[in-house]
């Protein structure tokens, strides 16, 4: 790719820059850096090193040092028609595409505040240069404009602007300052390459609204336009305007179907709704199969699809899988998550069209008519690598408050959902002879989960019955469970017991561990209760390791 | 700040900006004995040692400089 780049500025220190973040794209660039302070010199002549380069973009980089030292000869006028000519010869003489970058409003103002209803000012004239450039722009699909003022007024011109280095020599804007400048400019010419954002791939839970739905139910989440779940109501407005721009909105949750669609369809404080929702994938298999099922049935690149996920874990599995896949670190606190995607400036567009409006329709009724094919990832390499580290213990003292909390509001991976006052966990606890309470803390290189599983067995004869087995589903899919049941199979060998037998009682939630004793190979016998003889049970690969010494803290 | 501290943190400096960790200077270095030292390399050198030395430089006091030696003298007045 060939980029020219023409300013009234010194650029010499600005085209390094700019290389290295087109290397970082993969983009391999011949720059032609103009004479400087000669961009109507190389445009109005066809013979000039400009032409003769044959650029397919020319940045154009007007500085507001350069304007203000026109502007004391000659005042603002000159500048309208300036910009309007130099655009003309550009393309008159080529069929490059222009880059015009507008400019930072100085911070000069000789009548103080009242230099806004003087016209002629240098700071209201930036102010009308800057609304005749886009409005000229308008009309040229051929000109891209970069918001250089954006960059500068986000950073603050008190910052931008360094004049000891424009005096010293005429660079435009603090050195510290240069790769932002570059950037915008990169993703400008990065969109122009096609290389653009094309569908979002949302998570739900603590994503797009406050807690798991699976628990709280569709009006139990948090989500209002005031107060609690104002960040995500406006994370969803937002959401909501990219997809009013064209971009597609996919949906990869783990949940239940039913409960994931739920808030879509009867919550009314949700901005989004099913149908702004092009694909919508709810399912306990691992993201990266899911994404790639979004990919297939939308037909487009990986490299265009962003994935959204609070889960530092999720996000680290599709970044391993789908490296194309655009993964941004989400901040941890939602009321940030607009401004963390903003400076990321991940949705360049290079035109606007009527048809950006109506492709998430078209999309979605083709979505509708396909069924992609599911593939299959093996994450075994990916969970070695976690260092998950286990402690499964008896019920401790200090974790009745967490386990209370845990039996109340744990639905979806539930066994028997019954609810266990902190009392009536004490009393199991205590019952050293009869009962085997077990918690089980997890943690990992990203940090400690906490007290993340229950599971309660009963000595009785020759049976070990399980009555309650519940877990967190954002630890779903990592081994837990299939560690704590051969933890379950060792205690019952050393106890000299010859049964497992488990129960499972079904509710409006817990559709999601309905065939949890069938997968282990537990036979029915019973309505509610499964069985499994010892000597049957072939003990679970996991990449869990015993470590008794996390959850010391914490949860 | 002392010239013996100056002059070892101003190494460092000009090692970095002119990628070259043998790089030593002396009170005499100028401009024209090393070859990368242009006067845009300048600026990022002067911009490096505001930095390093949590200093402000004046124009003035950037024109002023002869060499090396005139660049560790205006540091040490005024870093503390």
């Amino acid at each position: 790719m060939r980029i020219a780049l023409l300013s009234d500025a010194a650029t010499q220190q600005f085209i390094p820059v700019l290389r290295c973040l087109f290397s970082e794209n993969g983009v391999t660039v011949d720059f032609y850096e103009g004479p400087f302070d000669a961009i109507e010199l190389e445009v109005v002549n066809p013979a000039s090193g400009f032409y003769e380069f044959k650029p397919d973009v020319v940045l154009l980089l007007n500085s507001t040092q350069a304007l203000r030292s026109r502007y004391y000869e000659h005042g603002i006028e000159p500048e309208f028609d300036r910009i309007r000519r130099i655009w003309d010869a550009l393309e008159t003489n080529s069929s490059c595409r222009i880059i015009q970058c507008n400019l930072p409003l100085p911070y000069d103002r000789p009548f103080g505040q009242f230099d806004l209803k003087i016209q002629s000012s240098l700071y209201s004239g930036t102010q009308a240069l800057n609304s005749h450039i886009a409005r000229i722009a308008g009309g040229r699909p051929n000109v891209l404009l970069c918001d250089l003022e954006a960059v500068a007024s986000y950073v603050g011109r008190r910052n931008w602007f360094d004049d000891r280095l424009w005096d010293m020599s005429k660079t435009f804007c603090n050195l510290d300052h240069l790769p932002l400048a570059a950037q915008a400019m990169v993703d400008l010419v990065l969109a122009g390459l096609g290389r653009v954002v094309k569908c979002v791939v949302l998570d739900l839970d603590n994503t797009l609204w406050g807690g798991i739905v699976g628990d709280l139910g569709p009006f139990g989440i948090q989500l209002s336009a005031h107060g609690d779940g104002e960040a995500f109501y406006r994370f969803q407005k937002y959401l909501l305007s990219l997809k009013k721009r064209g971009i597609l909105l996919a949906v990869c949750s783990k949940n239940d179907m039913e409960n994931a669609v739920a808030p879509f369809e009867q919550n009314s404080g949700m901005a989004l709704k099913r149908d702004d929702i092009t694909v919508f994938v709810a399912n306990w298999e691992n993201k990266a199969d899911n994404i790639r099922l979004i990919r297939d049935t939308l037909e487009i690149g990986f490299d265009s699809m962003l994935f959204l996920d609070d889960n530092p874990f999720e996000r680290n599995l599709v970044r391993k899988f789908l490296p194309e896949v655009i993964v941004p670190e989400l901040p941890e606190d939602p009321a940030d998550y607009v401004r963390t995607l903003s400076e990321l400036n991940l949705f360049e567009a290079t035109s606007f069209s009527a048809e950006d409006v109506a492709r998430s329709a078209l999309y979605r009724q083709e979505a509708d008519r396909r069924r992609a094919q599911n593939s299959y990832t093996d994450v075994t390499e990916y969970l070695k690598s976690l260092d998950m580290r286990i402690a499964v213990a008896r019920f401790e003292t200090r974790k009745i408050g967490r386990i209370a909390q845990l039996f109340s509001r744990s639905n979806q991976f539930n066994l028997t959902t019954h609810r266990y006052s902190e009392a009536q966990c004490s009393v199991m606890m205590q019952n050293e002879r009869g009962c085997i309470p077990l918690q089980a803390i997890l943690a990992d290189q990203f940090g400690d989960h906490g007290l993340i599983s229950i599971v309660v067995a009963w000595p009785e004869g020759d049976t070990l019955r399980i009555s309650d087995w519940l877990m967190s589903c954002r630890v779903l899919g990592r081994g837990v469970e299939q560690y704590l049941m051969n933890h379950i199979f060792s205690i019952a060998r050393d106890r000299g017991l010859s049964t497992v037998r488990g129960e499972y009682i079904p509710t409006a939630k817990n559709a999601m561990v309905k065939d949890f004793w069938a997968r282990f190979g537990f036979e029915n016998s019973s309505e509610s209760t499964w069985e499994m003889d010892v000597t049957r049970y072939a003990p679970h690969t996991v990449w869990i390791r015993e470590d008794s010494s996390i959850g010391e803290n914490g949860r | 700040m002392d010239s013996a501290t100056v002059k070892l943190r101003l190494d460092k400096v000009f090692q970095d900006i002119f990628d070259d960790p043998s790089l030593q200077i002396t009170e005499s270095t100028t401009a024209s004995d090393i070859d990368a030292w242009d006067s845009l390399t300048h600026i990022d050198l002067i911009v490096q040692v505001e930095k390093e030395f949590k200093i402000k430089l004046s124009t003035g006091e950037v024109r002023g400089l002869k060499d090396v030696g005139d660049f560790m003298t205006l540091i040490a007045g005024k870093a503390k």
